[in-house]
């Protein structure tokens, strides 16, 4: 079971135990304009993402 | 990998700032960004506790989170929506309308609702449509008309102060921007704090040196819901751009945002820039004959020749 990454309604699968840093890095998304939220907690970039948990990553940047 | 520790209580931190070389607990971030904001506010002078201050929001992060700062500070706080009639992917103004209202709604704070359509027939879009400003993308037409519509309304409703929801990551990008193609007339005019003066309310950006990453933490922490969406014109702006090379950079050079922005200030304050009445070529203000805000043009103001010429489409 995959890490499941989901950003914007667009899903992402990765494989195996990541940290938060490694995953943003994998999917080319800097640390600095994204946060990641699992279950409402927000997670810093040494937390660790698990096989088969879902997660949700917020774009900080905006503007026109 | 080590979980990281709040530097203040020792608990599990829940972010980490590089460049403060700070991580701080879910309670104590929340605390600090309170302070932080208390801060800047009194080394800017911004406002005071007797002061009514109109919080521009736009129904995204950084305006709910000002407000929301403002709010638990105990200063005096109405909010103003600007409904821009952006509809493409769904409807977009609506849609952050609706977050600006049920965050005040929540709070029983007064919020104050403009209409772009109602007022000038047209939509922002359409608007766009038919101005040589902005055929193709109307965000400069969409920045005109915001910002003509919050100094009006403040100065109309008589607040001292309009507050801004601009971070960090903007007014970096907005000074980069600037630079890159040295419009010094511009500079003079980017500052956390800019007093009333002829005709123009008093502005300020309590959050300017908050990253985006901090005030959507804010947002995420405290449980304001926001619009997550992007505006769909924002997709491919160049100030977008601006903020993911300065993102590149802010990775290898924690600190690298704040020390530009700062830094820029500083030497401004020194008078490495050329004075205002220099570049400004002795600007007379008057007021448009139409709608009464200031202008250089001696007739009618930018909005109001763009308002003329506009033309509704069949």
């Amino acid at each position: 079971m995959p890490v499941i990454l989901i950003l914007r309604r667009q899903e992402f699968q990765l494989e195996g135990t990541l940290s938060v840093k490694d995953a943003l890095k994998q999917l080319d998304l800097s640390p600095e304009s994204h946060l990641v939220v699992r279950e409402g907690e927000l997670l810093t970039e040494n937390d660790s993402l698990r096989n088969g948990e879902t997660v949700k990553i917020v774009s900080a940047i905006s503007g026109g | 990998m080590t979980t990281m520790i709040c530097h203040t209580c020792g608990q599990k931190a829940v972010i980490r700032m590089r460049q403060h070389r700070l991580a701080l607990c879910k309670e104590h971030y929340l605390e600090w960004i309170i302070d932080q904001t208390q801060r800047f506010i009194e080394k800017y002078d911004m406002f005071n506790h007797r002061e009514k201050v109109l919080v521009a929001v736009s129904g995204g992060k950084d305006s709910l989170a000002l407000w929301d700062v403002l709010w638990r500070l105990g200063y005096q706080t109405a909010g103003m929506y600007i409904h821009l009639g952006i509809a493409r992917e769904k409807e977009y103004s609506t849609l952050s309308e609706q977050y600006a209202r049920d965050f005040a709604a929540e709070r029983d704070l007064p919020l104050h609702m403009v209409n772009v359509q109602e007022e000038s027939g047209l939509t922002i879009p359409e608007l766009a449509q038919v101005s040589r400003r902005g055929r193709s993308k109307p965000c400069a037409v969409c920045g005109l008309v915001k910002r003509h519509t919050m100094n009006r309304t403040a100065r109309e409703l008589g607040f001292e102060v309009l507050a801004t929801g601009h971070n960090l990551d903007d007014e970096a990008a907005f000074l980069f921007g600037n630079l890159l193609s040295w419009n010094i007339r511009q500079l003079h005019r980017q500052s956390p704090y800019l007093p009333e003066k002829d005709g123009f309310a008093r502005k300020v950006k309590p959050f300017c040196r908050f990253t985006e990453r901090e005030t959507a933490a804010y947002a995420l922490l405290r449980g304001i819901d926001y619009i997550e969406d992007e505006c769909p014109y924002a997709v491919g702006s160049k100030q977008i751009e601006y903020k993911n090379l300065l993102n590149q950079l802010e990775e290898v050079q924690p600190g690298a945002k704040l020390r530009f922005m700062l830094g820029f200030l500083q030497v401004r304050e020194d008078g490495f820039f050329p004075p205002e009445e220099i570049t400004e070529e002795n600007l007379d203000l008057q007021p448009c004959p139409s709608c009464g805000q200031p202008t250089t043009s001696g007739g009618l103001c930018s909005l109001c020749r763009l308002l003329e010429n506009a033309r509704p489409i069949e």
